[in-house]
């Protein structure tokens, strides 16, 4: 018997989950509190549509605003951490330690200092999602194969040049790990903040209804978030794929080596 | 100290040496105090000829290529090439090709041999002209869109040496390039290496620890101390060209491989 092919599985385990969902709450195994059926689900998040698309909105736009910092801020100081030896040896053991730190016990001041609106999450998510994309940005300059840069300064390649023919686009694969994780990273900041104190977005429906026992509306706002990350995770996978061809052409030749043709010259095949 | 004497005869006249080295020496400085690495070295490479400098591990014949590269300043002696000195990287004189192949990973083949070039800000066309150009001498017609990681280590070497040769500069630096390849593909390479060096006419000189491979490709073996690196010797070596993979099994092969191989010995 040959096993199924990985999607295969994957799409099967996903139609799987959706229809227990449906099912279960319809035998009575749970009650509605717990897990409101699919259908039902749906059907309030097609009712409510208007809320949920205004508060997806406001979270939408705190997570563009934070990621904007997060990558900005977090390119700009790793590299300069990155680049830079006093920096490093100054600053690089602070950063690694903050990012241990759960930065969500800091959200009260942030409230305090920016209000409950927009900003404050904003300000706290961008923070979130900094320290990944620093410190990723630090090392994919750290990292860069010193050989790179004595072959460049061979070639005659000023300072200038060497940063941008050669130590940007070798440092691109790790920078670009650090966008997606931060990214991800901002929105887990912003959907916290505002399940914990606001009054917008979709975080906000989250605890809001809640308190009122309101499980479906609940379980919509839940699935909006879902679709959101999910719909974020997509986009920077096929942004990077495009980004970084060497990188992962690299991983793919790895896994079936049959890239290069038989129709080398005899002399070439060495 | 038999290579003065050497040395002296091959001074002819000026225009006909490509680098001249002048009682070179450098000290690393290291956390305790000076550690002298290169002795009082002193040689001339005469123009058009194929030098290789051979040595025991650390002996610092790396540390004197990159001198003669001007990608690192010695601590006392002068280095001419063509009569001026070597100060910093001028890849119009010098090309260097190291013994990784560093080709640039993000970029194809061709735009790889292209990247010197286009660093002076060359017209695209004639930059595509000339990488075209040395992809035929490496003999990689049809690769030029690849990219590195679809490369053979030999293959990547070669354009690494057509990158090394797309200025057309009349020194070519080459430091262990074929180190890192399985011995067939080291064999091959070295034979490939001389049909290029026939058919532009460079001066080379090539750091190796291979003694087999010194004598095969040689005009001249510089034979280096351990450390402080010396020149302890300067072999002519008097094999016809083109070299021949039956030369390896001849006398006169064997007696060149073992003087070299005494010399090293001796001294490590």
């Amino acid at each position: 018997m040959r096993w199924p092919a990985p999607a295969t599985v994957r799409w099967m385990t996903l139609v799987v989950l959706l229809i227990s969902w449906e099912v279960v709450p319809l035998t009575g195994l749970l009650p509605e509190l717990f897990l409101p059926s699919l259908s039902k689900t749906l059907t309030v998040l097609w009712i409510d549509r208007h809320i949920y698309f205004e508060a997806l909105l406001v979270t939408l736009y705190e997570v563009a605003a934070s990621m904007l910092i997060a990558c900005g801020l977090g390119i700009l100081v790793g590299a300069l951490v990155g680049g830079l030896a006093v920096l490093r040896n100054l600053l690089l053991p602070i950063f690694s330690s903050l990012y241990a730190v759960p930065i969500v016990i800091l959200y009260p001041i942030f409230t305090a200092w920016f209000g409950i609106g927009s900003s404050s999450k904003i300000a706290f998510a961008g923070i979130y999602g900094f320290f990944p994309v620093m410190l990723s940005t630090a090392a994919g300059i750290r990292t860069i194969d010193p050989q790179f840069i004595l072959a460049a300064r061979s070639m005659g390649a000023t300072l200038p040049q060497q940063i941008t023919r050669v130590i940007i686009p070798a440092s691109v694969p790790t920078v670009f790990a650090g966008l997606r994780l931060g990214g991800a990273l901002t929105i887990i900041g912003v959907v916290v903040s505002e399940m914990l104190t606001a009054s917008a977005g979709i975080g906000y429906l989250v605890t809001l209804n809640r308190t009122i026992l309101d499980s479906p509306r609940v379980f919509a706002a839940i699935l909006a978030i879902l679709v959101l990350s999910i719909a974020y995770y997509m986009l920077a996978r096929s942004l990077e794929s495009r980004m970084v061809v060497w990188q992962s052409a690299g991983r793919q030749q790895k896994a079936s080596s049959g890239a290069i043709p038989a129709a080398i010259p005899a002399s070439a095949a060495a | 100290m038999q290579h003065v004497a050497n040395l002296t005869e091959l001074r002819g006249r000026a225009d006909e040496i490509a680098i001249e080295v002048e009682a070179l020496s450098h000290v690393y400085v290291g956390p305790d105090g000076g550690v002298p690495a290169l002795l009082d070295i002193s040689m001339s490479v005469g123009k058009g000829r194929f030098v290789v400098i051979v040595g025991p591990s650390g002996c610092g014949k790396t540390s004197l290529l990159m001198m003669l590269a001007g990608l690192r300043r010695q601590s006392e002696g002068t280095i001419l090439c063509h009569g001026r000195p070597i100060a910093e990287p001028d890849p119009q004189r010098v090309g260097v090709i190291f013994q990784e192949a560093s080709l640039f990973p993000w970029l194809s083949t061709l735009d790889n041999i292209e990247f010197p070039l286009s660093l002076r800000g060359t017209p695209r066309e004639e930059r595509r002209r000339r990488s075209q150009a040395m992809l035929s001498l490496v003999s990689l017609e049809g690769f030029g869109e690849r990219y590195p990681h679809e490369l053979s280590g030999g293959m990547k070497q070669r354009v690494s040496i057509a990158r090394g040769l797309v200025q057309d500069p009349p020194v070519l630096l080459m430091d262990e390039p074929f180190a890192a390849l399985d011995e067939q593909t080291r064999m091959t390479m070295g034979h490939e290496l001389l049909r290029i060096w026939s058919t532009t006419k460079k001066t080379v000189v090539f750091v190796t620890h291979s003694l087999t491979e010194a004598v095969y490709l040689a005009d001249e073996v510089m034979v280096m101390s351990a450390r402080p690196g010396r020149l302890i010797d300067h072999i002519e070596v008097t094999l016809p060209r083109p070299r021949t993979y039956e030369m390896m099994a001849t006398e006169v092969f064997g007696q060149l491989r073992d003087r070299i191989w005494q010399q090293i010995r001796k001294t490590a």
